[in-house]
């Protein structure tokens, strides 16, 4: 097996932004939100990285991108559904 | 051998091509309606939860402080690495390199494998100190949705090894049940994803 091909492939770079974004939100998540407050910033940053995230796996590892038009409308409307649904009762009880 | 190393090479300049060229739907069509079907169902779960959490969001916070944070965030990197097997092994199985492909979902199962573990090791000391669905409506949801989502991972694992199984076989791998195969675990994934920021990471 050739690593090198496979750690070259566009997909790890996906992984690695994957994994930076994760523990990213894993640092907003212990620093900013170490006090277990009610903290909209924390909220709304850690929702679009998951949204971001999302929408990666979907795309590159999934392989939507490559998908007929119907596929990519789908989960793309999922995605946005419920992300600005999570967000509206977030604010909308707050 | 000048063949395959040509093939290696050029594999990801070959799949853009077909990309640009046509459409292509990576496994069984029934299997999208599934997970399409699984992703409402959940999405549905995940926008209940926010309700309630509005409701009270202070009794939500004290008990999302119990939750463990560092063993959430090793499982996100656990699946993301799996999903990333997965979808390397899945384009070496398209490009006839069937070795290569049954080694990443080899690698795939053992980095999946680790995720009930770390789960247990979640739960176990929680149960123990009389934490329970019973608890408050944060760990009813709490149980309720990592449950769900751990019998899915389990049931992800089990694909993962009739994959690997399928990519061992004397025959040609069926490339559509790899591809099959892919989707759900991807699926597992990014449900994932979503319970991670709701439960663990948001305030």
């Amino acid at each position: 097996m050739d690593v090198t091909t496979y750690v070259r492939n566009p997909l790890t770079y996906v992984w690695a932004l994957l994994t930076a974004v994760t523990v990213t939100s894993w640092l907003i998540a212990r620093d900013g939100g170490a006090a277990h407050h009610l903290n909209a910033t924390v909220t709304v940053t850690v929702l679009l990285i998951a949204a971001v995230k999302t929408q990666l796996v979907i795309w590159h590892f999934m392989e939507v991108r490559q998908a007929p038009t119907w596929l990519k409308v789908t989960t793309t409307g999922w995605l946005i559904a419920l992300f600005a649904l999570l967000l509206g009762f977030y604010f909308g009880a707050a | 051998m000048t063949e395959v190393a040509e093939e290696s090479s050029t594999g990801a300049t070959d799949a853009g091509r077909t990309a640009a060229a046509r459409s292509h739907l990576p496994g069984d069509p029934s299997m999208w309606f599934f997970v399409i079907g699984d992703l409402v169902i959940f999405g549905v779960y995940f926008v209940v939860y926010m309700y309630y959490r509005g409701q009270d969001h202070d009794a939500f916070l004290q008990s999302q402080a119990q939750l463990n944070l560092t063993i959430g965030t090793l499982n996100t990197v656990v699946l993301l690495t799996s999903s990333l097997f997965v979808a390397l092994g899945t384009a070496a199985a398209r490009g006839g390199r069937t070795a290569d492909a049954t080694r990443l979902f080899g690698l795939a199962l053992v980095c999946g494998a680790v995720f009930p573990l770390l789960k247990l090791v979640e739960y176990i000391p929680k149960v123990i100190a009389g934490v329970t669905p019973g608890t408050n409506l944060f760990f009813m949801y709490y149980y309720v949705m990592t449950g769900l989502h751990l019998c899915h991972v389990l049931l992800g694992l089990v694909i993962l090894c009739f994959v690997i199984r399928n990519l061992r076989g004397p025959a040609m791998p069926r490339i559509s049940f790899v591809e099959t195969g892919a989707t759900y675990w991807h699926m597992v994934d990014i449900l994932w994803l979503v319970l991670f920021a709701l439960l663990y990471l948001m305030r």
